[in-house]
């Protein structure tokens, strides 16, 4: 009792946090769930007048097979993007943990994180200037004979994938990096000492404990991506559209916000679920490997 | 570790650097390239420097981008830190419910945050206006803010505080005598995530944005959707360049790529640097 006094001498102190709960509430909780409730409404707001309720949205979700198509194919794009983060990462992260040298070590996570300081635009267009047919890797895929003049991938599913490998794998190695670093060199070298193979090590001892890191990383990565539109509008070209786009499209083409918004609110359910069972799994995998959870 | 398996790291990591640097190179390279479209032959010019300061359409995109981002960043700043600082007061229990609170605008696609915001703005009468904008980019960034200042006072030693109230200093005194100076890192590494995250999110800005006002953002979207613009190379140089100075400047004030990565994405863990 008497520590805890002493620990909070002005309990009036947190009125200061007043505005931003204010904030909070008005500018990210309210809207949610009052998205719950436009996701019923009869078309647009005109000039601040609410046009009505209708279940016509959920209707024409589930009826057609527009919404669970791309909702699938974003998922399953999600997932794609996750998996090839995750192969490319982990020998990445393991190396900058582990093999680099340690005043090399804080270059490299800053050349890492360079990429979420810079503009996602930016890095799309990076990646499209590479692509282009006639740009640098085209004309040098030309050369060698591999592609033939003037094709691409640009503007197909493929490039889209591409790109979000590009941007979401600064996220990922940065994950596993955290969880890998933490792993004590004694902890190798015994299970080496005691004749595991490099194999056997990395089965039982160096997966295991990068699971929370490897888990927050496919959060990060997996419900970014399953939400993007950008990439897919710049890049995909016919058959590119995804889930965001679909939901895009009725704010800034189609006009029919009631029916965005029943589209975000189930996408929104979808991914909560999703990320719901991750944290789980990251709260789990923490206790099994004595770490703090926090 | 095995000889093998070291070249391989080695090997695969020299890889991944290359996939991630590969094409922020090639901008820069062709920045210089009057060729148009980015193609070969290669030309060496200047001229789209002085060309994007001069008479580039990117320039008022980029200047408003700049102002309404600090605007933005201002805000984020007094607004978390206020209530950084009223977290530590708070009971244990509320304060974590709080944080992670503060977690919901960064976790939920921004995509969802931008058409929730939007609607609502809607039904007040509001619209896509600056002052939607604002409230949607500041909800955005408070939290990197929040983290940032919660992690500098999770470090501080705390006593000097007391002993200054115990020697006679009101509360006003004691804060920006004693408290803020402490914090000072904390908010300025805030303030610059929040400058950098406000000055580059496409999504938010993409929604909320008055119609015909185009930040640097929805300009650059809208120019690559459309075409192919030399000056934009220019830019997107300058701009890497920028970010680099910052990382390079937060790293001086003892802010790690791990312990920043771990604020912009809430994990939390910034005892651990």
């Amino acid at each position: 009792m008497k520590k805890e006094k002493k620990k909070n001498p002005f309990r009036i102190g947190s009125l200061w946090a007043g505005p931003s709960v204010l904030m909070l509430l008005c500018l990210s909780l309210v809207p949610l769930i009052m998205l719950l409730g436009f996701s019923f409404m009869n078309g647009n707001i005109m000039n601040g007048v609410f046009p009505g309720w209708t279940l016509e949205n959920f209707r024409k979700m589930f009826s057609g097979d527009t919404f669970s198509k791309l909702m699938g194919k974003s998922l399953g794009i999600g997932a794609l993007v996750t998996l090839i983060c995750i192969v490319i990462s982990y020998p990445i992260a393991w190396g900058i943990a582990k093999v680099a040298k340690p005043h090399n070590r804080s270059m490299f996570l800053m050349l890492i994180i360079l990429p979420f300081f810079t503009s996602q635009l930016l890095l799309i267009y990076a990646m499209m200037m590479i692509l282009q047919s006639g740009g640098i890797l085209m004309t040098l895929l030309n050369k060698i004979g591999i592609a033939s003049n003037g094709t691409s991938i640009l503007y197909t599913p493929r490039a889209v994938i591409l790109v979000l490998v590009y941007e979401y794998l600064p996220y990922m190695i940065l994950c596993l990096y955290t969880s890998l670093e933490s792993i004590g060199d004694n902890l190798v070298h015994a299970s080496r000492v005691l004749g595991a193979n490099t194999f056997r090590t990395f089965v039982n001892i160096v997966f295991p404990m990068s699971i929370p890191g490897l888990l927050s990383g496919i959060l990060l990565v997996l419900v970014p991506v399953c939400g993007s539109f950008a990439e897919s509008a710049l890049v995909g070209g016919p058959n590119g559209m995804m889930v965001g786009s679909l939901i895009n499209s009725q704010y800034n083409t189609v006009l029919n916000m009631g029916y965005g918004a029943a589209l975000s609110c189930v996408f929104l359910i979808i991914l909560s679920i999703i990320m719901g069972v991750i944290r789980l799994l990251v709260n789990c995998a923490e206790k099994r490997i004595g770490g703090d959870t926090e | 570790m095995s000889k093998g398996l070291k070249i391989f790291l080695k090997i695969w990591m020299f890889l991944g650097f290359a996939f991630l640097y590969i094409p922020i190179l090639v901008i820069i390279i062709m920045s210089f390239n009057g060729t148009a479209y980015g193609m070969f032959p290669f030309k060496f010019t200047l001229e789209w420097y002085p060309y994007l300061f001069t008479k580039s359409e990117l320039l008022p995109a980029a200047v408003l981008s700049l102002k309404f981002s600090l605007t933005v960043a201002v805000s984020a700043i007094i607004v978390g830190t206020m209530a950084a600082f009223g977290m530590q007061s708070m009971p244990e229990r509320f304060r974590k419910g709080l944080n992670s609170a503060f977690q919901l605008p960064i976790t939920i696609p921004w995509l969802v945050q931008g058409v929730s915001l939007l609607l609502i703005l809607n039904l007040l009468g509001i619209g896509r206006s600056y002052f939607g904008m604002f409230c949607g980019n500041v909800i955005c960034v408070l939290p990197y803010v929040v983290m940032l200042v919660l992690g500098r006072f999770a470090m501080a030693d705390r006593t000097p505080e007391a002993a200054a109230r115990l020697l006679g200093a009101g509360p006003v005194r004691v804060f920006f005598d004693i408290t803020f100076p402490m914090i000072v890192p904390g908010v300025l590494a805030g303030g610059m995530m929040a400058f950098i995250v406000c000055f580059n999110s496409f999504c938010i800005q993409y929604y909320l944005a008055p119609f015909g006002v185009r930040t640097l953002p929805v300009e650059v979207f809208t120019l690559i959707k459309t075409g192919y613009k030399a000056d934009l190379n220019a830019l997107a140089a300058l701009m890497i360049m920028i970010s680099l100075a910052v990382i390079l400047l937060l790293n001086r004030m003892g802010y790690s790529g791990t312990s920043l990565f771990a604020a912009g994405t809430k994990k939390g863990k910034m005892h651990h640097d």
